[in-house]
């Protein structure tokens, strides 16, 4: 990850900057590509909300799975294509920062909770799906799928928008916990344990 | 000249100054991220209830049921979205409100969000629950909404360093073109677009210097331009054409298009505070 942000891409010359540095200093594109990122959350996550909730079965009553799932999921999936592409670009500008970030990597874990859900929605639940395809009420696994989406998401989406905020910054004190999951160690900050300083602080205080 | 709320109402900065004082403020401030994170999933929630209810009417997504049968099924929902937004903008804004007071940025936000709550209840749900008939009422509230957003895109335009958020709202249009055309006009449209961005890239990476700023910010004026006129002319296009699946005309379509891209405006100068 240091290559990738201090070497990748650089030229040569003592000012020539990796391609992760000169995304960090632009002018406008990283705040582009964040905002894009941002903003593609309405196509994406606005579109999969709606189909969660046809699965819920407290919208669309009417209208088939099918045809909900068909029509709307083209959206979604364009949608996840842009935050893939902007998230990627995003993470090139700031690789270490974001390896060391608590937020980042359950985000990372929401994703993949995200996933594994659509992974078993597809291979389990939608298997004899043309028996409560029309159904105003879907069955109880679908159900659980939909619920597991919504939150699962709306998870990701917590712990993206926490990513920006500096509580639990390596270097800082905080939990022993928070730095082993953040392998502050590893880091150039390294791992200040608010336990050890708060037994220090004690320590003096007698 | 800088424009924000300041200009039009001096007198209220002692007001907006003790805001973050006067309750719910004070237990807001130390939680302000989880209520960023409410006014993101109500932005959500309602971003992706316009889109698909104006896309119907744009004669995309949801094609197999009636604008009225989306109106139905997706409007209480887009209240709740509506709704959120504006209660949990109001706390943010309360926690934050020197900076919003001092932002251009915020005042394009506030007008397009007027202008969305206009061109949505006035106008593209009346439309959607008439299964594309425009009333002289819906007609009324594009015309205000209509004029409430060119204002706020007019602002945009002209505010120093955010105006570079405008390419949100160009990139959106040109992605809800592309998912309303069809055929071959989708095709004639997409090959426009690469080759207008291979030669923004050559030019802005090869043509001119990287740090020639003095050359770049004409070079990128121009393509915004146009983009603009390619994007735009090609939504016009659609307007008048008439696909399967399509029961609304050209000023429902309008109406569409405008629904959406009036939230997508809202959004984008929303980010844009925090930038600049």
């Amino acid at each position: 990850l240091v290559w990738l942000e201090a070497e990748l891409g650089k030229g040569s010359g003592d000012t020539a900057l990796s391609w992760s540095q000169a995304l960090e200093g632009s002018l406008n594109f990283w705040n582009l590509l964040e905002g894009t990122h941002l903003i593609t959350l309405m196509l994406f996550a606005g579109t999969i909300f709606v189909v969660d909730l046809r699965l819920l079965g407290v919208t669309f009553r009417k209208t088939p799975v099918s045809v909900v799932s068909d029509r709307v999921l083209p959206l979604t999936v364009a949608g996840f294509v842009l935050m893939i592409v902007t998230g990627l670009a995003l993470f090139l500008a700031k690789p270490v920062i974001y390896y060391h970030s608590l937020w980042f990597r359950l985000k990372l874990v929401f994703l993949a909770v995200a996933m594994i859900n659509i992974v078993i929605f597809h291979a389990r639940v939608q298997r004899n799906q043309h028996k409560w395809d029309t159904l105003a009420l879907p069955p109880r696994a679908a159900r659980i799928s939909a619920v597991l989406s919504l939150a699962s998401w709306a998870a990701v989406i917590t712990m993206g928008r926490f990513i920006p905020y500096n509580w639990f910054d390596c270097g800082k004190p905080i939990p022993h916990i928070v730095n082993v999951l953040e392998n502050c160690k590893a880091s150039d900050h390294g791992a200040v344990d608010k336990e050890s300083m708060a037994k220090i602080a004690g320590g003096q205080g007698q | 000249m800088k424009l924000t709320f300041e200009v039009f109402f001096p007198a209220l900065r002692p007001w907006v100054e003790n805001l973050v004082n006067v309750w719910p403020a004070p237990f807001v401030k130390p939680q302000f991220a989880s209520f960023e994170v409410l006014h993101i999933l109500s932005l959500i929630l309602l971003g992706g209830t316009a889109i698909l209810m104006n896309l119907r009417l744009i004669g995309a997504g949801v094609t197999d049921e009636p604008p009225s049968e989306i109106y139905r099924n997706l409007r209480r929902w887009q209240d709740l979205g509506v709704i959120g937004i504006v209660v949990t903008g109001v706390l943010i804004g309360m926690a934050n409100a020197e900076r919003l007071y001092d932002s251009t940025a915020f005042v394009v936000k506030m007008l397009a969000l007027l202008a969305g709550v206009v061109l949505t209840y006035g106008a593209s749900r009346p439309v959607a629950r008439a299964d594309g008939a425009v009333s002289t009422g819906a007609k009324l509230w594009l015309l205000i909404g209509g004029a409430l957003f060119l204002l706020g895109i007019w602002v945009f335009v002209t505010g120093a360093l955010i105006n570079v958020g405008l390419f949100h709202v160009l990139s959106a249009a040109a992605l809800l073109v592309l998912i309303a055309l069809t055929g071959r006009l989708r095709w004639i449209y997409l090959a426009g677009l690469i080759v207008l961005i291979a030669a923004s890239q050559f030019l802005t990476h090869v043509g001119v210097e990287p740090d020639d700023l003095a050359k770049l910010d004409p070079v990128n004026k121009t393509f915004f331009v146009l983009y603009s006129l390619w994007i735009f002319g090609a939504a016009a296009v659609q307007l008048f054409v008439k696909e399967r699946g399509a029961e609304a005309g050209a000023v429902a379509k309008l109406i569409a298009y405008a629904t959406i891209l009036v939230w997508v405006v809202g959004a984008a100068a929303g980010r844009w505070i925090a930038f600049a």
